[in-house]
């Protein structure tokens, strides 16, 4: 009985560590992408700095393409609408997983408490 | 004794691990200031480089030539800036320019450096209490936790009656007022038990009595509707009515108050009420409607047709003339300062009928004009009655002076 109960708290031990680890990744690339954010609002702002004289430039690879001051904010401004929607589609997910979590953290503690219980059982048997 | 030590241990745990936590956040506060106070310093060289670099159109340099070797070369083209935007964007630029970038750089990072100056000075007052904390649960410091036991249910009862629990729409104020007095009564020993019921006693009669008075208002009321069928000057009255009587329940037992507001039958009073601004002597309110024009803008439907209006104009007249008599002196003053509006209400409720005595006196001239040059309470007199009345009265005043001539003049 003891044993089966323990089978049982490993398993959902480690599916709750797997969901631990979701949790983190969704975080650290949340992180990433809010970083991407800042930056591009850094580069837009000094975009609209500069004016049409000045040439832009595009590092793609090992090359510098040169592109337009308008195209260039254009395009700016699009990644920025990706990534901010990036943004909301990790939180839904982080939320998510935090709920998954936490019902797997009650059935864990439920099982532990099973378990000592069964211990103390057998404890008192023997 | 053993559970008070065992939660002392307890607690100076917790304490120092949220201690700890608390310090790793400010070193890694500090840790991030002294990264961004780096980039701020690189920046502020860049710009002092870039005022300086297209003083010259071409500098002789040592150019680096792999890791190790450096070559003599020129730096040309000193006005024309390749800059980094970010995200592998860049930009050609005159210096200037790229000084303006510069410029938009250094403003991110100092703010950035103040929120983390904040977060810092933050976390390190927390570790400063936390630390306090520590102290005083450990009982080592200057601190002492004063802490009472509570003391078993045998003593509680012994001390004396439970407190009775008070009502809850009590106000406040009372609420205080009472507890204190019971707690004295209950060190007394339960003696002044008696004391302390009354004081709640005194709420209820309070209540209850406000109560009846608004019961008493809106029969006032309804019966004012089936004679007039309007709604409108009352419901702003009703209020006014309601918050002088709850005024007056605070009083409690100044019943001269009582009186000032329920007598108000007669010209006279009302020019009482208006000569509120007294500098020595009554002075009479040049119009009354300017100074309370928002509470007689609700009264002013002056639809002199309806007859029922006027009928009830007429008596409301009539006793306010008959009255008279009673009071002779303008000294009393104004009792209440809503009274006005509270006035028509109770002076329509005693529909007397006129008895045909008049007394008058020399004030009522002299009140008279004031009063009806704009009566925000009463109701406006009707039209018809001035065309009725030869114009021999003195009209100092617009035609409302002749209301009470008029019923004068008839008598006569």
């Amino acid at each position: 009985m003891a044993e089966a109960i323990q089978k049982k708290l490993q398993s959902e031990l480690e599916k709750y560590q797997q969901m631990q680890k979701d949790v983190s990744k969704s975080m650290s690339a949340r992180q990433k992408l809010e970083a991407q954010v800042t930056e591009n609002n850094i580069v837009k702002e000094e975009l609209d700095l500069l004016d049409t004289q000045n040439t832009v430039y595009k590092l793609i690879g090992p090359v510098l393409v040169k592109q337009d001051l308008e195209e260039a904010k254009a395009t700016v401004a699009k990644r920025l609408e990706y990534i901010n929607g990036e943004i909301q589609r990790y939180e839904t997910l982080l939320k998510d997983m935090e709920k998954k979590s936490d019902q797997h953290r009650e059935v864990l503690s439920s099982l532990q408490q099973e378990y000592q219980r069964a211990q103390g059982l057998a404890v008192g048997k023997v | 004794m053993a559970e008070r030590n065992k939660r002392n241990i307890e607690v100076p745990q917790g304490v120092d691990r949220l201690r700890v936590e608390h310090k790793k956040v400010v070193q890694g506060c500090k840790g991030q200031i002294q990264h961004w106070a780096t980039v701020k310093g690189d920046y502020e060289t860049l710009e002092d480089r870039l005022k300086t670099l297209p003083d010259q159109v071409s500098y002789d340099i040592m150019v680096p030539f792999g890791p190790l070797a450096f070559m003599p070369g020129k730096l040309v083209h000193t006005n024309e800036i390749t800059v980094l935007l970010g995200d592998n964007w860049f930009a050609k630029c005159s210096a200037k320019q790229a000084k303006k970038l510069v410029e938009h750089r250094k403003k991110y990072v100092n703010s950035a450096l103040d929120d983390l100056h904040k977060t810092r000075k933050n976390f390190e007052a927390r570790v400063g209490f936390t630390e306090d904390l520590e102290k005083l649960s450990g009982a080592k410091g200057d601190y002492v936790d004063i802490r009472e036991e509570v003391g078993s249910i045998e003593e509680m009862v012994r001390k004396g009656k439970q407190r009775v629990a008070l009502k809850p729409h009590s106000k406040p104020k009372m609420e205080a007022v009472v507890k204190i007095e019971e707690e004295e009564d209950q060190e007394g020993g339960g003696e002044g038990d008696g004391g302390s019921r009354r004081g709640v006693l005194s709420e209820e009669e309070l209540w209850a009595r406000l109560d009846e008075l608004e019961a008493q208002e809106e029969q006032e009321e309804e019966h004012h509707r089936i004679n007039t069928g309007k709604n409108t000057m009352f419901k702003f009255s009703e209020l006014k009515e309601q918050k002088q009587q709850a005024k007056r329940k605070k009083k409690n037992g100044n019943g001269h108050s009582h009186h000032g507001l329920h007598n108000i039958t007669t010209p006279t009073d009302l020019y009482r009420l208006f000569v509120d601004v007294k500098n020595g002597e009554p002075i009479p309110r040049k119009s009354i409607l300017k100074s309370r024009s928002r509470e007689s803008s609700v009264c002013s439907d002056t639809s002199e047709s309806s007859a029922a209006d006027f009928e009830e104009r007429r008596t409301f007249g009539r006793t306010l003339s008959h009255d008279e008599n009673t009071y002779s002196d303008t000294s009393d003053g104004i009792t209440e300062e809503d009274s006005p509006t509270g006035v028509p209400l109770h002076t329509t409720s005693s529909f007397q009928a006129f008895s045909g005595t008049v007394v008058e006196k020399e004030l009522i001239p002299l009140s008279i004009p004031q009063f009806t040059i704009a009566l925000p309470a009463l109701p406006t007199i009707p039209e018809r009655k001035l065309e009725e009345v030869a114009p021999e009265a003195p009209q100092e005043a617009p035609k409302r002076v002749s209301k009470f001539k008029a019923a004068r003049l008839q008598q006569k």
